[in-house]
């Protein structure tokens, strides 16, 4: 690559979504940007790849259920050729006995949850209202930096919060000192009897991260989720998968003036006194700007690319302890046709389906995961993308999408005698729902932790750089004195998932980071 | 240190006796670490140190048992002045920094420039955390063109390996391999001579070198944590009773003597040596931020250098040097000619500040006091003074004598 323009006003590190959203915002408020990318394509975890010819599939990320419409909107992403296959995808709990559940709270799918458990009935309704007042409190949190603390705007809205706090009647107030600080396993357990219901409300709660169901803090991370998503407009799955939406943001990006470059892993952060001057990539070009914002993982943008010796050694030890371990593998398939799940209506097979029986099953595959190896019967996210879109795979063909959830990073003794067991474990589990899935499969690709590392990017294959602990979110993520996007040099902002609010598809770090950058230049 | 004319004894001793009463908490003994954080360890010259105790009076010096006297306190400190001072100091803790990036990395932990530190030379160091505060203080040696070693008087293994991170350096705690003799005084050159430290003469100030003594390697720097004129041997623990006896044999006509940890303590105060955990608290065991201190506080204002690289606390301390200190450190002379036990320092009826370490100087004839202080009462200096109980018996007798602010310490002992 030889650009010939080596000055930009802006250059942003990595084209993973939050990236291309910064650069995005960037060049809308008319700044020159300029936008490198390692790998040999945009949108890191977000991707539609073969898996064998002529079948494509989401192999990252799978859905889009917490992308702010205001993004859209504000980057035209429609106008740039984004379309959706499927809308309000609904989640379905399976059931290995019988009757499956669709956890809505729709009359129709509330009766047959009745038909289980009158109790269970009542309680998911109310359940979901405490749920989302909850997420209620939270949310306008999430839509703006996290403040600094001690800055007068961080007390008055910890008022406000507390406020709105005491505006819940007596009982949802206490509910709510005693369901925050506690496990989603102990509230389901307190709250539900029916086993898959548990599972399956779990199993949302901790998708995505390594904490198990009875560890403390995953209350407040179901709560966190749930805000995120009343942010989005439901779970939507893009026409052409998650790579399609890439395409978009990229055109937008793009139509708003950026320079995209892939292929330029950016190898230095150059820095001249105290500020930050432009970066310098592994094939030794170097490019100017007085503003960088980087989208990789914290600690590699401030350890590797910048180094340790311009920071205090107490911000590169927090740094360093970021834990930053992905337990979820994918497993993608290609299949001769839709398998048959046992009682699930032929309208079903587009929603998302959650194979996770009981909090036990849920509770045993972390249990194994901390060992270094897997369980029997692993806990996991199924979707048939080709349900909605039928491109993605040949005539009467499909493709499969697992997220099989507690997979360790590190396996016991090593990975490689146990990729097969592991695939052979979580089809053999599906084929209690689907007996034909074995002879339907085509071919198929599993992805470890460290595979997603590898192929996305993604450091310790984890889904939000950065695990999204209580005690990492708001103005603690990835550490105090960064979580306003800024750095200690003058110049440097983050801007992935590793910074407020986290990962999944949403945008919003790199919108609010391009927000903090262009107030830092508009004041300078 | 100035001399001032002006200092009486306002109080009429015979006066206070009426007032007096009797406090119990003077015979109270009070013990200033939980147990289970005790530690009972001996150092390599622990027997030879032993062999010299005509007193038996044993103190805790970093979980170490140490001599606190071995013979009289006014004799050890005479010996000090006027001979030579023997004394283990192997209870310091000592870091070993090596690797190629061993000079980046003490540059970043450092807050002073350490760049014109040269092989076999020695630099007072300071190292703050990232909110400028004190994490502790050191003597720092170059062994090599990649090897340094840290002395200090608080652990900071940790800090150390959290400050490698991202350098190519290795950090050791060396403290058990490396038996440390200090031999102050006028006459320890001429012991060191006497004793076969060929050349020992011509070590400058704060140098350092390795001598070959009866076939044993041992490395002498010309330093003194208490700031005073003497030298500092650091040798293996095995050669160490051998290097202590040489030196008492070959000392005993100068005069020299094995002294205790009170008189180590005595010349610090003197030389107006703050010492960490005892005259402030490290960034780490600082509970309240407002118990920690910048260097600007502890008056280590020159071991910072704002203007080279970044180093770790440097923005933080870029603000703190504009904004007003919150208390500082300071040296206080107070006119009694006996030793005065003491803590609160008045200004009429406030209280400016606390003394950390008090100690008699038989030199001056005065007790001196380390102290932090609320800088209001320096900016506008106010009438200083401390109150003082002496007990007579089963009483107590109340002192109140005044107190001058020492602008700088003034080395006691002569020049180096
Ligand atoms: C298997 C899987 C399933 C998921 N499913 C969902 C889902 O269904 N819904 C959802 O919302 N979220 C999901 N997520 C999470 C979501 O994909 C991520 O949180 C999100 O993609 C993070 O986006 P980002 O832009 O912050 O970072 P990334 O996507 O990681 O982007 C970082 C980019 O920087 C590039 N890069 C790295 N180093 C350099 C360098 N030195 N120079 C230049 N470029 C560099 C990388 O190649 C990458 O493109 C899933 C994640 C995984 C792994």
């Amino acid at each position: 690559m030889s650009l010939p323009e080596k000055n930009f006003d802006v250059i942003v590190i990595g084209g993973g979504h939050n990236g291309l959203v910064a650069a995005a915002y960037l060049a809308k408020a008319g700044r020159r940007v300029l936008l490198l990318e390692a790998s040999d394509r945009l949108g890191g975890a977000l991707a539609t790849e073969d898996i064998t010819p002529d079948y494509r599939i989401s192999t990252g990320a799978q859905m889009i259920d917490m992308l702010p419409r205001r993004i859209e909107k504000d980057l035209k992403l429609a106008g740039h050729g984004l379309r959706y296959a499927a809308r309000y995808v609904p989640t379905i709990a399976l059931n290995p006995t019988n009757g499956h559940l669709v956890l809505s709270r729709r009359r129709r799918d509330i009766e047959v949850l009745r038909k289980k458990s009158a109790r269970d009935a009542d309680a998911y309704l109310a359940f979901s209202k405490r749920m989302k007042s909850y997420a209620a409190l939270i949310a306008p949190f999430l839509d703006k930096a996290p403040f600094a603390p001690g800055q007068s705007a961080a007390r008055s809205a910890l008022r406000r919060l507390v406020w709105r706090g005491a505006l819940l009647d007596a009982a949802s107030r206490e509910a709510l000192l005693r369901d925050l600080p506690g496990s989603i396993g102990h509230m389901l357990d307190d709250a539900f009897e029916t086993p898959i219901l548990k599972g399956a409300l779990a199993f949302d709660t901790l998708v995505g991260t390594a904490a198990g169901p009875y560890d403390a803090g995953t209350v407040l991370r179901g709560i966190y989720r749930k805000a995120q998503r009343l942010a989005g407009a439901g779970a939507w799955v893009p026409q052409g998968g998650l790579g399609a939406f890439v395409d978009a943001l990229a055109a937008a990006a793009a139509g708003l003036g950026v320079t995209i470059e892939v292929s330029a892993p950016v190898a230095r952060i150059l820095v001249q006194g105290e500020a930050v001057v432009g970066v310098e990539t592994a094939a030794g070009e170097t490019f100017h700007a007085p503003q960088v914002l980087s989208s990789i993982h914290p600690r590699a943008t401030l350890l590797d690319l910048l180094g340790a010796n311009r920071l205090d050694a107490g911000l590169v030890a927090r740094l360093s302890r970021i834990p930053t371990r992905g337990a979820t593998a994918k497993l993608n398939l290609a299949l001769s046709g839709l398998p048959t799940i046992q009682g699930l209506a032929p309208a079903e097979y587009g929603a998302r389906l959650i194979v996770a029986p009981s909090l036990d099953d849920i509770q045993e595959a972390h249990a194994q995961a901390k060992r270094g190896t897997f369980a029997s019967n692993p806990v996991m996210e199924v979707t048939f993308p080709s349900v909605a879109d039928p491109t993605l795979a040949p005539v009467g063909h499909h493709v499969m999408s697992i997220a099989i959830q507690y997979v360790p990073y590190e396996a016991e003794g090593g990975w490689d005698d146990k990729r097969d067991r592991l695939i052979d474990r979580a089809v053999e589990t599906l084929s209690i729902y689907a007996p034909d899935l074995k002879q339907r499969i085509v071919a198929g690709e599993l992805l470890l932790p460290a595979d997603l590392e590898r192929k996305f990017g993604l450091a310790g294959g984890d889904w939000h750089q950065g695990e999204l602990r209580p005690d990492r979110l708001l103005s603690f993520r990835p550490t105090p004195e960064l979580a306003q996007y800024g750095t200690p040099v003058a110049g440097l902002f983050l801007c992935g998932a590793g910074s407020h609010p986290g990962g999944g598809v949403t945008g919003m770090a790199g919108r609010l980071a391009a927000e903090a950058a262009l107030a830092r230049r508009a004041r300078a | 240190m100035s001399d001032d004319t002006d200092l009486h004894h306002p109080v009429d001793l015979a006066a206070l006796a009426d007032s007096a009463r009797a406090d119990p908490a003077l015979f109270e003994s009070r013990s200033v670490e939980p147990v289970f954080a005790r530690r009972v360890l001996a150092t390599p010259l622990h027997m030879n140190v032993a062999a010299e105790s005509r007193t038996n009076l044993w103190t805790d010096w970093n979980g170490y048992t140490v001599a606190e006297v071995l013979s009289d306190i006014e004799d050890e400190y005479r010996v000090l002045r006027h001979a030579a001072a023997l004394a283990d100091i192997s209870p310091l803790f000592k870091y070993r920094i090596s690797g190629r990036e061993a000079a980046a990395f003490l540059a970043r932990f450092a807050a002073g420039d350490i760049s014109a530190l040269r092989v076999d030379g020695t630099l007072p160091v300071v190292f703050c955390e990232d909110r400028g505060f004190v994490v502790g203080d050191g003597l720092l040696f170059r062994l090599g063109d990649d090897e340094y070693r840290l002395v200090t008087e608080e652990p900071h293994l940790a800090w150390l390996l959290d400050s490698a991170i991202g350098f190519a350096v290795q950090v050791e705690d060396v403290s058990s391999t490396l038996a440390a003799i200090s031999l102050q005084g006028p006459l320890s050159a001429r012991i060191l001579s006497a004793a076969n430290f060929a050349g020992v003469e011509t070590l400058a100030p704060h140098a350092a070198r390795w001598f070959d003594v009866a076939a044993q390697p041992v490395y002498v720097s010309r330093t003194a944590l208490s700031g005073d004129a003497g030298y500092e041997l650091w040798v293996d623990p095995e050669d160490a009773s051998h290097i202590w006896s040489l030196l008492l044999a070959h000392g005993a006509p100068f005069g020299l003597a094995a002294t205790g940890f009170a008189l180590r303590e005595i010349a610090r105060v003197e030389a107006g040596r703050a010492r960490a955990g005892r005259d402030y608290f490290g960034a780490f065991s600082a509970v309240e931020p407002e118990s920690a201190s910048t260097p600007f506080e502890l008056g280590l204002a020159g071991l910072v250098d704002l203007d080279r690289g970044h180093f770790t606390g440097r923005n933080a301390l870029r603000a703190a040097k504009s904004a007003p200190l919150r208390h500082t450190f300071s040296m206080l002379a107070i006119d009694w000619p006996e030793p005065l036990s003491f803590i609160g320092i008045h200004a009429g009826a406030d209280m400016a500040g606390v003394a950390t370490s008090t100690a008699f100087s038989w030199s001056l004839g005065k007790n001196l006091a380390l102290a932090m202080l609320k800088p209001e009462f320096l900016d506008k200096p106010r009438k200083l003074h401390i109150e003082a109980e002496m007990r007579h018996g089963f009483e107590v007798r109340r002192v109140i004598v005044p107190a001058r602010l020492v602008s700088g310490p003034a080395p006691m002992g002569p020049k180096p």
